[in-house]
C-alpha cells in the first residue's frame, strides 16, 4: 500500500484498514489465547489477500469487505468465544476415484 | 532532543516591510513528545516489526522504510493504544508514519485524557 508523508489512502484502503482495526479491537475482548489466535488468523488472511488480490478488482474486494464485516459482527457477539478457519489445499496428485 | 523549529527567522530591517512568516519554513509543534514517550514508542515499533537490535531507528524514520505496510501500522497503533491506555480515532492513525508522529499524538491524547474537563 502506498506511503508518502500523510499517506493518501483510497476510500477502499481505508475501509480495509478500518475492518482490520475492528478485528483487532474485537480480539481484545476474548481470552488471551483466543486473542492470539484471532490476531494470527486475521493477519494472515488480510496479508494473503493483499498479496493475491488485484487492487483493481473492486467487486471482489467489496465482497471481501462485506463478508469481513459480517464475520466481525459475529465476533463482536459476547457469545462468540473463538474462531476457526479452514484452509483447503489442492495438490496435483489428488485424483478423483 | 529535537528542536521544534526547523529554521530561525532573522528579521532584516533593510527591507521595507517585515518578512512574512509564511515565506520561511516554520514547523510549529503544538505538542512535543517527551523523550521517554519517544523511547517507549521505539521499543514497541521494534517489537512489532521484529527489527534486529542493531537496526537504526530514529524518531523520523518512516515505518515504511523499515518494511512496514499499512497493516503493520494499524498493529503498531493498536499496541501503542494498549501501552498508553488511549484510543486513537480512525483519522488519527492514518496520519502516523513515523515514531515522532506517534509519540506526539500519544502525548496529546494523554494530555486530553488527564486534563480537567
Amino acid at each position: 500500500m502506498g506511503s508518502s508523508r500523510g499517506q493518501r489512502l483510497s476510500g477502499m484502503q481505508k475501509q480495509v484498514l478500518s475492518l482490520y482495526r475492528g478485528f483487532l479491537r474485537a480480539a481484545r475482548s476474548k481470552s488471551q489465547e483466543e486473542r492470539r489466535n484471532i490476531e494470527s488468523v486475521v493477519s494472515q488472511e488480510f496479508r494473503r489477500n493483499a498479496k493475491d488480490v488485484d487492487r483493481k478488482n473492486f467487486l471482489y474486494i467489496e465482497y471481501l469487505l462485506r463478508r469481513g464485516n459480517k464475520q466481525l459482527d459475529q465476533l463482536r457477539n459476547p457469545g462468540t468465544t473463538a474462531i476457526s478457519s479452514l484452509q483447503l489445499h489442492f495438490s496435483k496428485t489428488d485424483q478423483a476415484g | 532532543m529535537q528542536a521544534c523549529y526547523k529554521t530561525i527567522v532573522c528579521v532584516g530591517w533593510s527591507r521595507k516591510s517585515l518578512p512574512s512568516l509564511r515565506s520561511s519554513r516554520f514547523r510549529i509543534c503544538a505538542v512535543q513528545a517527551q523523550p521517554e514517550t519517544v523511547q517507549k514508542v521505539c521499543d514497541i515499533v521494534r517489537k512489532q516489526l521484529a527489527l534486529p537490535p542493531e537496526s537504526e531507528l530514529t524518531p523520523d524514520t518512516k515505518f515504511s522504510a523499515l518494511g512496514a505496510d499499512s497493516l503493520d501500522t494499524v498493529e503498531i497503533v493498536m499496541g501503542l493504544e494498549e501501552e498508553f491506555g488511549i484510543t486513537v480515532e480512525e483519522d488519527g492513525s492514518q496520519n502516523i508514519s513515523t515514531v515522532q508522529e506517534a509519540a506526539d499524538l500519544i502525548e496529546k491524547l494523554v494530555q486530553d485524557k488527564t486534563a480537567p474537563s
